[in-house]
């Protein structure tokens, strides 16, 4: 289908979908860098908590 | 909270240059496909984060086996670690071949036999996943975990093999014609270098982020245990 | 926990009297499950009951007419369905009957190989599912009057049966002890189980639109594959499942 219709014509204008291949493939790498930023600082706010709990037992 | 090794610093760098690099290649060094035209370029990320969804798979089922005879915790972190990237990427590799699917065969979706495996990993993953989600003993969880990793891994290749077999032994016409027919193009040497380099650069991400994601696990671990320590 | 072993079987141990002791630890398991199903005929009702409502079912939903409905395909798909969801049945009861009453414990208890209550456990998984097949077959013949009395459609019945609960019992014993039993099963075992059934599936249509043996065959290779494989992995691995 592809080919008899654009065999003069030259390549099909799929630019679109081109970017959102795209905005797929860094958006979710993306989102997942941040997940895991998230997670590191609630476990550093986790550490701190029990470490004040730690002090406050000795 | 263990300090961050230079190594990985280092990793961090050089795993973003490379993906600067690559990037640019995809957009401005390969050139455009004769027929497809620009959504064929979404084919180096696609190809190279299935590639990284493998590395996963393989590295949950290395770890699965390592923690069965070990016993050891440590793998058990790593091997959830490689769970959870392998899902990252194989939904990209999932997601973008169908989008790269839509204006070449006008359908969403293709049963190919390589999108049909990638989405059965993905739904293998999701099972170690909610396995593990219902379990509360940490040793047993971590033994599920492994042997699920290992069966799941095993089944994946006959899958493909299926699915291959199901192609040649009857070929359905999708859309325009034989998809293996109108989704090919020929890779001219540039094309070839974008791609080989795409698949190198994706490696780097995929240890970098591995090595991150088994730091967060080990961290997780440690205060885990302090906090029982504490609680009593 | 390791195996405990009492010092006389130690004693006079050579392989000929380990593969006995073997098997008659594993007719003990199957023995086990089958009188007690015997008994209760709990399983096999329930699990021939849904078959019916499935094969109910599919008649409303695929509103086919009568031609349509006794093709090749149609017919393998819709068994092959039927088995699949009926097999969950019989798997995820099997071992929810021994966690529920500790008989798990006790088995694992006996000085015993643990492969062999892992193979006795499929083998009545085994059981239960060609019985359920067996009926299922002949009626499903009656209401869709196509003849489903082919020697290839049996072989590759119980080829899949075996790959399926080969799997099957190995994640049931590990989904009976999560806290989402009943619905974990189904989503372990699927995805895991996929060549099988498409292999099962395509073999079924193709011993029943009567199609050349080398069409089939690939097929038939791969079940038999899949078969060993996982037979094999499965008893390596039924260990670490079933450990305290």
């Amino acid at each position: 289908m592809l080919f008899s219709t654009f065999l003069q014509e030259g390549p099909a204008n799929t630019t679109s979908f081109m970017i959102a291949g795209y905005a797929v493939i860094f958006g979710v790498m993306l989102l997942y860098l941040i997940s895991l930023f998230v997670r590191q600082r609630n476990l550093q706010k986790d550490l701190e908590v029990l470490q004040d709990i730690q002090d406050e037992q000795e | 909270m263990n300090p961050k090794p230079r190594l990985l610093t280092v990793l961090d760098i050089v795993t973003i240059i490379l993906l600067l690099i690559a990037t640019y290649m995809v957009f401005f060094y390969a050139p455009q496909e004769a027929v497809m035209g620009d959504v064929q370029r979404v084919f180096y990320f696609h190809v190279a984060a299935g590639w990284v969804g493998m590395l996963g798979f393989i590295g949950a089922a290395i770890s699965g086996i390592i923690y069965l005879i070990k016993k050891d915790r440590k793998w058990d972190i790593v091997g959830l670690a490689a769970v959870e990237i392998g899902i990252v990427f194989i939904f990209i590799n999932i997601v973008t071949g169908s989008i790269w699917a839509r204006p070449i065969w006008n359908t969403w979706w293709t049963w190919d036999p390589r999108l049909t495996t990638a989405t059965v990993m993905l739904l293998i993953y999701l099972a170690y996943l909610m396995l593990r989600q219902g379990i509360e003993d940490p040793d047993r969880r971590a033994r599920f975990g492994a042997v699920y990793a290992i069966i799941g891994s095993l089944s994946v290749p006959l899958t493909y093999f299926s699915a291959r077999i199901f192609r040649t032994i009857h070929p359905v016409v999708i859309g325009s014609g034989d998809p293996t027919a109108t989704g090919s193009f020929d890779m001219t040497p540039m094309m070839t270098q974008a791609f080989m380099f795409s698949l190198f650069t994706f490696t780097f991400i995929f240890i970098d982020l591995f090595w991150h994601r088994i730091r967060l696990g080990q961290e997780a671990d440690q205060i885990e245990q302090l906090r029982l320590k504490t609680m009593e | 926990m390791s195996e405990a072993r009492p010092v006389k079987s130690l004693a006079r141990e050579n392989s000929s009297s380990k593969i006995v002791n073997f098997i008659r630890a594993m007719g003990a398991v199957v023995w086990k499950d089958l009188s007690a199903e015997l008994r209760s005929r709990e399983l096999i009702s329930a699990m021939l009951v849904f078959a019916l409502l499935v094969i109910l079912i599919f008649n409303f939903a695929l509103d086919l007419d009568p031609a349509t409905r006794r093709e090749p395909t149609i017919t393998a798909g819709v068994l092959w369905v039927i088995f699949v969801f009926a097999g969950t049945l019989g798997l995820n009861r099997s071992m929810a009957v021994e966690k529920d009453r500790g008989c798990m414990d006790g088995l694992l208890l006996a000085p015993v190989d643990r492969s062999a209550i892992y193979f006795g456990k499929v083998l009545g998984n085994l059981l239960f599912m060609m019985m359920v097949e067996i009926i299922v077959l002949p009626i499903y013949s009656l209401l869709y009057n196509v003849s489903l009395f082919n020697p290839g459609l049996l072989l590759v019945i119980l080829l899949g049966s075996i790959g399926y609960v080969a799997v099957g019992t190995l994640l049931a014993a590990m989904a009976v002890q999560a806290r989402t039993r009943d619905i974990l099963l189904p989503i372990l075992l699927f995805p895991v189980v996929l060549p099988v059934i498409l292999a099962a599936v395509k073999a079924s249509t193709g011993f029943l639109d009567g199609s050349e043996m080398d069409l089939i065959r690939p097929w038939l290779n791969l079940l038999i594959v899949y078969d060993i494989i996982f037979s094999a992995v499965a008893f390596m691995v039924f260990d670490y499942v079933v450990e305290e």
